[in-house]
């Protein structure tokens, strides 16, 4: 009882604190710079508790509130950011790392937990995944004011007229969402897509003809936002509360906003359940409850709404509808009525086509550093991340298989690329790649540029539409050679390739956020968890 | 405005969270108790009788128990390592049938508490589903012509059928995985007795287990969880899930709980008896011999009190005269006068292997 009654005590007098304005705590610290690839700074104040939650990536808008929280109850957060089936994945693991999960959909916890660790599970807010289309773009298809179909989306897409980004259905809930929408619209809307209807084999073409219109895809909904936001791109598929935050910052930058169009026949629902993952520790369960409360009291609820996200149970407050807006195709009133989610082994099954056999064929580069300095455990690392990814039994595991028609390039590099080697398709030649990966002795300088540059000129020859291409591009130090040269190189070929890069080692975060803001790609953090970091590019395409 | 009332509260209010502080953290008031604590799984609905702290309290200061629980579904507990536990507190006479299946009697049970299993939907569904005839209001309650409903899912009738174009899709119910959650798996029971056209037996139902499986599959996804499945209910409105089945004390635990809410949402949140229903009971199976102690705890008058006014499980004192008013729920029944039983234990075993 006592424990029960300190829980709500404590979230009193967070409230308290906040309506007084008496927190003495530093202020909030800024969004953790890009080159942060999962953990973002830790929410540092007294260190009562800890919490760790596991979190799906659109959650980082709401860190200045988690803050708050932290600031005036002394409870540390820290948040890890991953896309939400390796959230799944994390669940259904021996033991968990998280003291609390935060998925996007209660989908993945459902499918997850299946070892029932995680209790006292709600939801915080709910968010459908909308179309954003640029306002004249979504006029001129004739989209504005009026019911949209998810065959209307795809006749657009299949004339041309609308290309569009997504995340990938494997790694993210957005993009996941959205292609079971399409496979719905595709197989003319049956009341649940059932094991038989995947076999059709008119739904493989149609699919595929779909998917070749993304013009860009991501590991994770938020970035795919920060992407889309760099400009030149038409659409994205992502969740209302994301459009609106992009939209907001559109119009701050005096650029085109984007219309929000929900297909009626293809809507889905992200309802952000907060759990606790049992782990048999009294204080971390009150913590979590007191920030459970905390993230479910009005005040906060009010706040949480105001970033875009619809909470509590009467739907958007009419004070609140200047950030639903109507003129941005926001539709804060809509009864949200979604497509009803396949069964999880149905939609794994839908996952694994995607991944081998409907997405876009993706064409990469992988550009390796066999420096002198990654002699010996960095060496080893990378090779073993490289058998994560090109051995297709261990890919399997994290949703990361090859596809028929994609192309890897192998570009071992030191002081300047020591050779190329292709590997076509998901066979024997991919695992030839690896054994490549393995021969490769670690000696010599590092030039990152000259080894780019010779992945743009092998990309060159390819016709790039057919394909997802990028580079990623691992190095562990300082590199010399010439920026310029790189980036002559690369606008002469005027193509859209991201140049992803893994930093490890005493790799120059600079040198890579360079690449990376040229290219709109980012640079993953491999300092911590090599293996980790390499799942996670390869997640982007 | 002035500052100064308003400072003058704050005081007051400071002194007052003082005086709790020294209360909760210096530990005063509580005598100790030496308690004995007693192990077992419980359903995820009772979890918020359970954590209440007056009831907490009745069971120290008279029976001086604790209860330390794990949560379960209902039949996921009965085959789940029982070493140092005392008891089950499962949703279902079909735990028990399981349990006496599996290792015979078991040192004691009994039956705690009931709850209906019952429908929640929308005010502008109950509207349609009235003007379609399947729902018909009598004594001040409302009830729904299951075989109606059953045979409009089958035909696979759509929302905008039913004059509702704002939905998408037919027209479903919603429930638990009936494979993993005791509320799903009775309203798999409770349809296989319509289907039927009586209570579901061995031989009866293998000719129904085709449409009841195509009914199933038709929901696709389902959440694990009755206490999930309501919460989302609430939350995401009528769109996502127009008619769900769960048990009648979610909404009254709720009503009861979170007044304030429920004054906003209880002129859309409609509650529809089934014809027939079931009951869900919450049986006690105590392990061994210090586990029968929970039985008189549980039976307790006080905690028989609490668990209908806080909780909504109905008991002994449901039907008196603190009557079904004092929930603020409309159209609550005072008695469930139409429930049908469940299908016996074997025969909701063939069930669960159609679904699977």
């Amino acid at each position: 009882m006592k424990r029960a009654l300190r829980a709500v005590f404590g979230l009193v007098l967070a409230l308290l604190m906040t309506a007084c304005g008496t927190g003495s705590s530093p202020p909030a610290g800024e969004s953790p710079p890009p080159a942060a690839q999962e953990a973002a700074e830790p929410l540092d104040y007294r260190g009562d508790a800890t919490l760790r939650i596991l979190s799906g990536s659109e959650n980082r808008e709401l860190e200045d509130i988690l803050n708050t929280f932290s600031r005036e109850t002394g409870v540390r957060i820290e948040m890890t950011y991953q896309g939400s089936l390796d959230i799944m994945r994390a669940l259904q693991g021996e033991t968990v790392d998280y003291d609390a999960v935060w998925p996007a959909s209660s989908l993945w916890l459902t499918a997850g937990d299946t070892r029932y660790r995680v209790k006292h599970a709600a939801s915080i807010s709910v968010t459908p995944v909308v179309f954003g289309i640029r306002q004249s773009l979504a006029e001129e298809l004739g989209f504005v004011g009026r019911e949209v179909s998810v065959s209307d989306l795809l006749s657009a897409i299949r004339a041309g007229e609308l290309r569009f980004c997504m995340t990938s259905a494997t790694q993210s809930n957005s993009g996941c969402s959205a292609y079971i929408g399409f496979l719905y619209a595709l197989l003319g809307n049956p009341d649940v897509i059932t094991s038989e209807d995947l076999q059709d084999p008119a739904l493989a073409g149609q699919i595929t003809a779909l998917l070749s219109g993304v013009d860009r895809s991501s590991g994770s909904s938020d970035w795919l936002k920060d992407l889309f936001l760099t400009g030149g791109y038409d659409a994205m598929v992502n969740y209302e509360c994301l459009i609106i935050s992009a939209n907001q910052e559109l119009e701050a930058q005096g650029q085109e906003t984007l219309y929000a169009v929900y297909p009626y026949d293809g809507l889905s629902l992200a309802d952000s359940p907060l759990g606790y993952v049992d782990g048999g520790d009294p204080e971390k369960e009150e913590a979590f409850l007191a920030l459970q409360s905390y993230l479910l009291s009005d005040p906060v609820q009010n706040e949480i709404q105001r970033t875009g996200r619809r909470t509590g149970y009467e739907g958007v407050s009419p004070e609140n509808e200047d950030v639903f807006r109507a003129d941005w195709g926001i539709q804060p009133q809509r009864v949200l009525s979604p497509i009803r989610m396949p069964s999880t082994d149905v939609l794994m099954e839908c996952l694994d086509l995607y991944q081998t056999e409907f997405r876009k064929p993706s064409l990469t580069v992988y550009c390796l550093d066999y420096s002198g300095s990654m002699l010996g455990e960095g060496r080893s690392q990378m090779v073993e991340a490289m058998g994560q990814i090109l051995i297709q039994e261990n890919a399997a595991a994290n949703l990361l298989q090859a596809s028929e028609n994609e192309v890897n390039l192998l570009i071992p590099f030191s002081g300047a690329p020591r050779a190329v080697y292709t590997a076509q398709g998901s066979g024997a030649e991919l695992e030839a790649l690896y054994t490549r990966a393995e021969a490769e002795e670690a000696i010599g300088g590092t030039d990152i540029y000259a080894a780019a540059q010779e992945g743009l000129r092998q990309l060159a020859a390819y016709d790039l539409a057919q394909y997802t291409p990028a580079i990623i591009l691992l190095t562990d130090g300082v590199s010399d050679g010439s920026l310029s040269d790189f980036q002559a190189a690369y606008e002469a070929l005027g193509a859209d390739i991201p140049v992803f890069s893994i930093m490890f080692g005493d790799a120059d975060p600079t040198q890579l956020e360079t690449l990376a803001e040229l290219t709109h790609a980012r640079v993953f953090d491999g300092r911590e968890d090599l293996i980790g970091a390499f799942r996670s590019v390869k997640g982007y395409n | 405005m002035g500052n100064k009332p308003r400072l003058i509260g704050l005081l007051i209010l400071l002194l007052v969270i003082g005086a709790g502080a020294a209360y909760l953290f210096l530990g005063g008031g509580e005598a100790p108790a030496a308690a004995v604590s007693l192990r077992g799984y419980v359903g995820g609905e009772k979890i918020g009788l359970l954590e209440d702290p007056e009831v907490q309290d009745i069971l120290e200061a008279r029976y001086g128990l604790t209860l330390d629980y794990a949560r379960a579904g209902s039949l996921d507990m009965v085959t789940a390592d029982q070493t140092g536990r005392d008891f089950l507190f499962p949703s279902s006479q079909t735990a028990l049938e399981y349990y006496q299946q599996l290792y015979g009697p078991p040192a004691k049970s009994e039956i705690i508490f009931n709850t209906p299993i019952v429908l929640y939907t929308h005010q502008p569904i109950l509207e349609a589903l009235q003007t379609r005839g399947l729902v018909t209001e009598r004594d001040g309650c409302r009830y729904m012509d299951m075989a109606g409903l059953v045979a409009e899912i089958e035909a696979g009738t759509t929302w905008a059928d039913l004059g509702l174009p704002e939905l998408y899709g037919t027209v479903a119910v919603s429930t638990t995985d009936p494979v993993r959650s005791n509320s799903g798996n009775m309203f798999a029971g409770l349809l296989a007795n319509v289907l039927c056209g009586g209570v579901a037996d061995e031989a009866s139902v293998e000719a129904v287990l085709p449409r009841l499986q195509a009914i199933f599959e038709r929901l696709g996804y389902m959440e694990a969880s009755s206490s999930d499945l309501f919460d989302q209910f609430l939350k995401t409105g009528m769109g996502a899930k127009p008619i769900i089945a769960a048990y009648e004390n979610q909404l009254l635990e709720f009503a009861a709980e979170h007044p304030e809410d429920w004054q906003q949402l209880r002129d859309d949140i409609v509650l529809i008896y089934p014809t027939p229903t079931v009951w869900s009971s919450h049986i006690y199976i105590a392990l061994d011999e210090a586990g029968e102690a929970g039985v008189d705890a549980l039976l307790d008058e006080e905690v028989q009190r609490l668990a209908w006014e806080r909780h909504g499980f109905r008991t002994a004192v449901s039907g008196t005269e603190n009557g079904a008013e004092r929930f603020g729920v409309p159209h609550l029944a005072s008695e469930i006068t139409q429930a049908a039983a469940m299908p016996s234990y074997d025969t909701m075993e063939k069930i669960i292997a159609a679904l699977s």
